[in-house]
Order: structure tokens, then sequence, then C-alpha cells
């Protein structure tokens, strides 16, 4: 492999920007095979791995090889296919545990996906800790994904949903939100970073002030594990979700990291095969977690297609990778902020590298329209968090998410589609 | 649907100038004959009191509304769109499929969209000109069926 993986020390200068510490960006692409193909005649510009990351080629390689050589089920049988896998499997929950931080790979439930481990706490915790009356806190940047798992514990049980502010620029309002953090609230369920706006959320303080008042809190971290390192003791957090395909892993892989007194006294999630200790048709005993909640036979592949993806960006170096991205950032900004009908929304002092802009007196359709047509993928609507664009008073925007592959001679193809857009349109 | 019914042809002249013309462009000038349509379309008034929850049709990226008329046992239709492409792609479908009679609208399929050549230039895939399709076939269908039931009740008073 002459990809990353083989050597991440080289360096470049072929984008004209940072190759500082070991970072190539242009030996990274290599691992994409994708990159390098065409989209209406023109290279491809991925600019939306907010939405699903592309897979560099040891993810795919890695499951090609359980599927071509060690295919079996795991947690049954004593063959040695299924031993074997199943230690091969269970090593990615190790890998996950120490990729966060993890004080212990028990504290690692995989799920389906960052919706599913949400839905978890909900049906869970939610259903087991809170009643009629008790409130749960989230922003106003959220995504469906951690609004309506609430909203359906909000019709079930009865519960108060209470949104803390951001202000204009897309920061979390934080005497609004401590001022939330009353004594009926029980829970508070947060993004770390919002995929709309970018914005990180000042994560450290939000516990502590919740903590202060007994109160757990849930961090929705699908783009925040993307674009630098987590460290769920240092942050004190008492549940983590994240999704795998964000991660340059595959789709069906999501992760709850939960606190182990938490997750011990959780009922089960779903039942059946693999969460059970002994079952009669009078009584079932459970297991442990995290097996508890994860039933059924899971998606072996793409669990070992994570690990895959967390050794990759793990032997790039997350921080790494947030430099690259803080540059790409800047670089982004500085440009999309010198056109004249550019309106960024999310301008947070602590923001990722996702901007959501609109270009004024065009539909952000025909400005994508556009975009497409010169090869840059970009994604354009209301990103799953309809509430957040009624905020911004907005149908939607544009996003461009942009990810460690990405280069600031791609951020120049987009302005050069958006100046035809605004020939074109207006 | 009968599935042995045939249009006559000349109920499909628009919808063959279309084809030609889209024929004849590359790529990026269909693109730009799209932007066209679309930007011609503006100047073509639609009712702005139709432009509600009553005409728009849901699944889109964009708002869309369309009108409908029944003159003589034949269907007229007029698209809007908030997004400049997207009127010129419903001012595509509505000029290209009016003037025709519900059953000769039931009987246009996914060949005669795909044969617009629309769906692998923009985002609006053929998937949603399918969806224009088929709301257009449901408000004539719906508007043969009120005026079946308007000539009865006439009948009957």
């Amino acid at each position: 492999m002459d990809g990353i993986m083989n050597d991440i020390s080289q360096t470049s200068n072929l984008t004209g920007h940072n190759v500082e510490g070991g970072f190539d960006v242009e030996r990274i692409r290599r691992d994409f095979s994708i990159l390098s193909r065409q989209v209406h005649g023109k290279p491809l510009v991925y600019f939306d791995s907010g939405a699903s990351a592309q897979k560099p080629r040891a993810v795919i390689d890695a499951m090609t090889e359980v599927l071509q050589d060690q295919y079996t089920n795991v947690h049954r049988g004593a063959h040695y296919l299924s031993q074997t896998l199943t230690d091969r499997y269970e090593g990615v929950r190790g890998k996950i545990a120490r990729f966060i931080n993890a004080p212990s790979e028990d504290q690692v439930v995989i799920t389906r996906n960052t919706t599913e481990a949400i839905n978890l706490v909900a049906a869970t915790y939610g259903r087991s800790f809170l009643g009629a009356g008790d409130g749960i806190v989230i922003s106003a940047m959220e995504h469906h994904a951690n609004i309506v798992p609430w909203q359906l514990l909000r019709d079930e049980k009865g519960i108060d949903l209470k949104v803390a502010p951001i202000d204009d620029r897309g920061v979390l309002e934080m005497e609004a939100y401590e001022a939330l953090l009353d004594g009926n609230t029980k829970l508070v369920a947060m993004t770390h970073c919002s995929n709309v706006l970018g914005t990180h959320v000042p994560a450290k303080e939000i516990i502590r002030l919740a903590h202060e008042r007994g109160i757990p809190v849930l961090l929705d971290g699908s783009q925040s594990v993307v674009h630098g390192v987590i460290d769920v003791q240092d942050l004190d957090v008492d549940f983590f979700v994240f999704t795998g395909h964000k991660l340059y892993g595959p789709n069906a892989v999501g992760v709850l990291y939960g606190k182990a007194e938490l997750l011990a006294k959780m009922p089960p999630y779903q039942g059946g095969g693999d969460m059970i200790e002994t079952v009669t048709y009078e009584k079932t005993t459970y297991k442990d977690p995290p097996h508890r909640f994860e039933s059924g036979t899971p998606a072996i592949v793409e669990v070992i297609g994570m690990g895959a993806a967390i050794d990759y960006v793990t032997a790039i170096g997350m921080d790494k990778i947030a430099a690259h991205e803080r540059a790409l950032l800047a670089y982004a900004t500085e440009r999309l902020t010198a056109q004249p009908d550019i309106r960024l929304f999310g301008t947070a002092p602590e923001k990722a590298a996702i901007l959501s802009f609109i270009q004024e007196g065009i539909h952000p359709f025909d400005t994508a329209a556009t975009l497409d047509r010169a090869g840059v993928a970009v994604r354009v609507g209301q990103h799953c968090a309809e509430p957040l664009m009624d905020r911004l008073g907005v149908d939607g925007t544009l996003r461009a998410s942009l990810a460690m592959y990405n280069t600031t001679a791609e951020i120049d193809v987009m302005i050069e589609a958006l100046e035809r857009a605004r020939k074109l349109f207006t | 649907m009968n599935a042995d019914f045939k249009i006559t042809p000349e109920k499909l002249l628009q919808y063959d100038e279309y084809v030609e013309a889209l024929d004849f462009l590359d790529e990026d000038s269909r693109f730009e004959y799209i932007i066209d349509i679309g930007k011609r379309a503006d100047k073509v008034p639609f009712p702005a009191d139709c432009m509600n929850e009553a005409h728009i049709m849901h699944g889109c990226m964009s708002k869309v509304w369309i009108v409908h008329e029944l003159n003589g046992g034949a269907h007229f239709f007029k698209g809007q769109s908030d997004a400049i492409i997207v009127k010129g792609l419903v001012s595509i479908m509505t000029g290209a499929f009016s003037g025709l009679t519900s059953e000769e609208l039931a009987a246009l399929s996914l060949d005669h969209v795909r044969g617009l050549n629309l769906g692998a230039l923009t985002m609006q895939r053929q998937v949603g000109m399918m969806a224009m399709l088929k709301h257009m076939q449901k408000l004539s269908r719906r508007a043969d069926i009120a005026a079946e039931v308007a000539e009865v009740t006439a009948a009957a008073d």
C-alpha cells in the first residue's frame, strides 16, 4: 500500500498549504480512489462529508478481506472461523474505546448509527428514569436525530422538552442554558458540534453546569468525532454517541458510550439473540452491558471496516486532521465572505470546517445545481434541522462540509462555480 | 390504464419540439437552455393566489405549484417554482403535456420523461420529473370526476 498508512511522515507541497508535521493531503487523497473520478466531465470536489464521508482503501480492503476469507457469524459457535472473527470484531470495541479514551470497552455499545444510539438512551434510560413533569434540555441547533426521540418520549411520558437558544453567530447562549437547568431538568442532550453551523459547543462547561445539579449529559458527537480529538473522560460526559460513516467508515455502525453505572442500571433496548444469558418461557435473564443492548447478528463486516477507519485516522492523527481542517475553514471563510452575494450562517469562534451559506437572490437549489455541474458536491436543503432553519429564517441553505482529504484548490473551484451561478441566475 | 391505448402524435407536437431541441444540445448548453426557459417562464403570469398549499406539489427540494384547467375535455397545466431550474423543468413538463385528455395523460410513462433527456442533467432527477407527471395525471383524473359529478348534478336538477 503506497498511501498514508505506509508512510505518513513524507511531506509535499502540491496544494501549496500545510504539510507541517507529516500531514500530506495528496498522499491521503491517493487512498480515496473516488476522489480522482470525474463528475459531468469535471474532477469531483467532494464537500459533502458531513452527510457521509468517503472511505479509504484500508477500510474497503478490511471489509473485502472479511467477506472473502474470514466471514462467519460472531459470538456463536466453537469453530475456528467464528472464534477468530469474534476476536477481530470485539477488537474493534477496544479500538473505539481507545479512540475516545473510554475507561473500558464494556462501556462501548455498538449500534447502527447515531440515531439508534440516541433512541436507545431515550427508550431505556429515558423510559426508566424520566417521568411526567421532568425536563430534557436540547439546543436550538440539533439534528432531528436529537429532537424526535425526545419528542416521542415526551408524548409517551409527559416530559418537558426545553430548547437552549443560540445567538446570531450560532453560539449557544450559556446564561439561558443555565437557566433551563432548573429543578425539573433530568437530562441534557446536546450536539457537540452543529451539523449545519459547525459550532463547537463549550462541552466541558455545559457538562460541569449540569453535573453541579446532578443532571447527566448526552453529547451527539456525530460531527465532533470527525473533526478533532475526543476524550470522554476529560469531558466527563455521561453518554457520547457517534456514527461510523462520517468517520470514513462504512454505514450501519454507530456507537453509544455510556458511564458504567448508567449503562448498568438501564434495561435492554431490543430483545433477541446475543443479548441474553438464559431464556425460558417463564423468565429471561440478560447479559451485562454492552451486550445487553446489542440484540441479533450485528453488522460484522461494517464494524470491522469501522475499526480500519479508526486505525486510519489514528495513524494520521486527529490533531493533524483538525489542524488541516482549520486551515481549510479559514481559507474557505475568507473566500466566501469576499463574495458580494454570499450570506454565511454560523460564525462561532469555535467551529468545525462546515460552511452553511446562501447566495443572495438565488435559490439554494439553483446554486447547488450549478455547483454540481462544476463537479462540486454540496448538500442543499434543511440538513435534518428544520427548527434551526426556522431560527435562521431561511427555507434551506447550501452546506459545504470539508474533510481531511479536501484542499484549498477545491475551494477555489467552488468559488468559481458560485461566480458562474451569479452570472446565470442574476 | 389500457396498455394498447396510443396517443395521437399531433397531440405531442410540443413534447417532440422539446425532445428535438434538447437532443441537439450538449449537456452544458442543455443546462443553460433549462435556465433560459425558467427565466422566460417568469415573464408568463402565474396566478399569485394559486401559489398556496392547495396547488403545491409536495416532495420537492424547492417549492413547485401546478395549476390546471379543463377545457373541452382537454387538460391544460401551468407550473411555477421558487427555483429557476425547477421552473424551467416544470414549464417543459406542463408545456409538453398540456392539451391531452386524462386517458392520454394516463398513457404517458417514464419513457416519455426519459425521452426529454433531462434526468441526467440536473439534480432534479427523473424521479422528480416523474413525480410532476404523476401529479398532473392525478389533477386530470380529479377534474374529470368533478366534471362528471357536476354533469350528473345538473341533470338531476
